[in-house]
């Protein structure tokens, strides 16, 4: 993985629409299903984020997501179609547990909010590459140090995660063992994660160095050098 | 933010701990460790640097986990952000000056990070952790009639007590053994 | 005001925060406009720091102690404005890796970061940017992402992002290190086409085969302190070269050890020279 993100690329009116403009749906579709807890509710924009995300050509990718969460959600309905507060009416028993109709239409809201949640945020994230986000987000008026610091957050964990493996690979050559008791584990740990984080902070303040020399630093108003609707010059 | 706030070196550093985290989960899971180890790096920067940039290594740490991996650890963006102050606030008060100090302090550390989480668990999924192990504490509690809050700071307690403690340990063990003048570098005046 | 010397250094002294020795020592000399110096000495010398303080990144970055002047057109290092500095002297370092902002997905974005930062105007950055990436032989890669470029090509980058900037003065902290045969040649190509065009450089390099090609001449440091300052053949002639074990061009090595001069009283340092000299001294029996 070369840079961290979710983004597919497609050429599609959904992939067309500004950053922002989706940022705001994934917002605004979450806090709405979060402040009306209804079925209906829930449903309706479930329906929308989905429909969108079919245009954009990623739903199979959506349903990746989805199944991340797929074991909380079935939790969520045991656990709430068992104790939920309200439950009075029973639905139906299952290896002497009973579930209650109140607790699994509960579940039903919660699931929903759930899944519109990563569907409303998913749109946003497949099909918007992270660095046209950041660059919308800081002409809007995000200051750029924040800017700077999600965008390289994208490249320079990816470069970090290849040095880990680089260093399991030195490290199991000088005779690291990694396997035994958890003890021998979590020594074998340490053995690893001391190197990386010595290596990574020295690197870090050569690149503060690096930056400094070119201009970071500057009280000058900046200049953005793409336009908003150019993703390639 | 403004920018005279944060040295250059300060903005270098909070990739870095992201990765750091990064780094720990991935390590933890090829030596099959029965921990995330995810916090190392804010736990580090916030040594480093104090307690706002700890915070903010631990915000973004989990808004790229909600960029790349989906919204749920969106969420608990708020834990990291408790992870980093208590850390930080917790170094500035000497309580990491020797080995004693800092089990106290890794207690304390978990703590927080489990009385914030628990909260967030509470709003967004009615107490539960997403966790196997801590949701079915969670369901048994629940069945004997246990109040959802009590029940999911359990949950939560198995996620997290053994995990973020040992995480303080480790960056500890590693703030000891860095070179003063690479330490000299992030400090913010 | 009005003095010529492009850099000058007056009894600069300087310690790192936490150290009880002087990285510096009393380091005093000057570089003239388009000069070509080099520095070379052992690990621990204070090359690295000599260059950091050129640029005032000692003491802004790195604090401790200083005494002594750096001068730039005449100006303190310290007193010149931020804006100001950035476009009079650049710096690259030794890893190619750790020079990359990480922020940027292209090569051309990325050498288009300072002068974003400078807030240059956009089709002024455009002409910048392609300008240095031809003149570098980097324009074909400027869409592909810096992560994936090798070695020698992330150095050029790291030269780009810096000359973009336009600067007067060009210090290099051991650009070739991490850079094998093929990557190093590039780098001192650019070294030739910046002399050509009156940049005034500094380099820090091992490789002194290829250093005495290029320099005007060449500060010798020991523990902080400065043991010379002048051109290549009387610097790599000097007894503390051995004692210190500093090294020097292989050639000059082997006239050493051959006991052959030249004309002027000093080891050659130069290829051809070396070749001339050793010619001589095989054909001709008596000397």
């Amino acid at each position: 993985m070369r840079v961290l993100g979710l983004y597919v690329e497609r050429d599609t009116p959904v992939h067309k629409l500004a950053p922002f403009t989706k940022l705001m749906y994934a917002v605004t579709s979450t806090v709405v299903t979060f402040l009306f807890p209804s079925i209906t509710v829930g449903i309706l924009f479930l329906v929308l984020s989905v429909f969108l995300n079919t245009i954009a050509r990623v739903l199979k990718h959506l349903i990746a997501l989805l199944m991340v969460v797929s074991v909380l959600s079935i939790s969520i309905f045991l656990i709430q179609g068992m104790f939920y507060v309200g439950n009075y009416t029973p639905l139906f028993s299952l290896l002497r547990l009973t579930f209650y109709k109140e607790g699994l239409l509960r579940a039903v809201v919660l699931v929903l909010r759930l899944f519109n949640m990563i569907s409303a945020f998913g749109i946003l994230m497949l099909t918007t590459r992270p660095s046209d986000l950041i660059d919308d987000l800081v002409r809007r008026g995000l200051s750029p140090n924040v800017g700077y610091v999600i965008a390289s957050v994208l490249q320079i964990v990816p470069q970090m995660l290849s040095t880990a493996t680089r260093i399991i690979d030195a490290q199991r050559s000088r005779g690291l063992e990694m396997n035994g008791s958890f003890h021998k584990r979590f020594k074998a740990f340490l053995a690893l994660i001391g190197p990386l984080v010595l290596g990574s902070l020295l690197e870090a303040r050569e690149r503060a160095l690096a930056l400094e020399i070119r201009g970071f630093e500057a009280r000058t108003k900046r200049t953005f050098l793409k336009d908003f609707s150019e993703s390639k010059r | 933010m403004l920018r005279g706030k944060f040295t250059t070196a300060v903005l270098v550093l909070i990739p870095v701990a992201v990765g750091i985290n990064y780094a720990g989960k991935f390590f933890a899971e090829a030596l099959k460790l029965p921990l995330w180890l995810d916090s190392i790096g804010t736990i580090l920067a916030a040594m480093l640097a104090g307690p706002v940039v700890g915070a903010l290594s631990g915000a973004f740490n989990n808004i790229i986990y909600g960029l790349t991996a989906g919204p749920f650890s969106l969420v608990y963006a708020l834990t990291s952000v408790g992870i980093g102050l208590s850390a930080g606030g917790l170094h500035r008060s000497k309580m990491f000056e020797n080995m004693l100090r800092t089990i106290l302090s890794g207690l304390i550390i978990a703590l927080v990070a489990t009385a914030i989480s628990v909260p967030l668990n509470v709003v967004f999924w009615q107490g539960q952790t997403g966790n196997i192990w801590g949701d079915t504490l969670f369901a048994f509690l629940r069945s004997k009639g246990i109040n959802v809050w009590i029940a999911s700071f359990f949950d939560e307690l198995i996620v997290d007590l053994i995990d973020k403690f040992l995480s303080v340990v480790v960056a500890f063990a590693i703030f000891r053994s860095l070179p003063k003048t690479l330490i000299y570098t992030f400090q913010r005046e | 005001m009005g003095s010529t010397e492009k850099i000058k250094i007056e009894s600069l002294t300087y310690a790192y925060p936490f150290s009880d020795k002087n990285a510096l020592e009393n380091i005093s000399f000057s570089i003239m406009p388009g000069e070509c110096v080099g520095i070379i000495g052992r690990n621990g010398a204070g090359k690295s720091t000599l260059c950091l303080a050129l640029t005032g990144l000692v003491p802004k970055f790195f604090k401790g102690r200083y005494s002594g002047k750096v001068l730039l057109d005449g100006e303190d290092v310290r007193q010149i404005s931020y804006e100001k500095l950035v476009t009079k002297i650049g710096l690259v370092l030794q890893n190619p890796f750790s020079q990359i902002t990480g922020a940027r997905i292209t090569v051309y974005e990325e050498v288009a970061f300072g002068l974003e930062n400078l807030g240059i105007p956009r089709d002024e950055i455009k002409q910048r940017v392609e300008a240095v990436l031809k003149a570098l032989d980097l324009w074909e890669k400027r869409d592909e992402n810096p992560f994936e470029l090798s070695g020698g090509q992330l150095q050029k980058l790291a030269i780009a992002s810096v000359l973009v900037l336009q600067p007067e003065v060009l210090v290099l902290d051991e650009p070739t290190s991490q850079l094998d045969s093929g990557g190093t040649k590039e780098v001192f190509e650019i070294i030739s086409q910046m002399k050509s065009q009156g940049i005034t450089i500094v380099l820090v390099e091992h490789k002194y085969e290829m250093l005495v090609e290029y320099v005007d001449k060449i500060i010798f440091l020991q523990e902080g302190k400065m043991i010379a300052f002048d051109e290549a053949e009387k610097i790599f002639s000097l007894p503390e070269i051995d004692e210190y074990m500093v090294g020097e061009p292989i050639y000059t090595k082997l006239c050493k050890k051959l006991n052959s001069k030249n004309s002027r009283g000093y080891y050659p340092v130069k290829f051809s020279e070396a070749v001339g000299i050793l010619r001589e001294a095989r054909c001709g029996s008596d000397r």
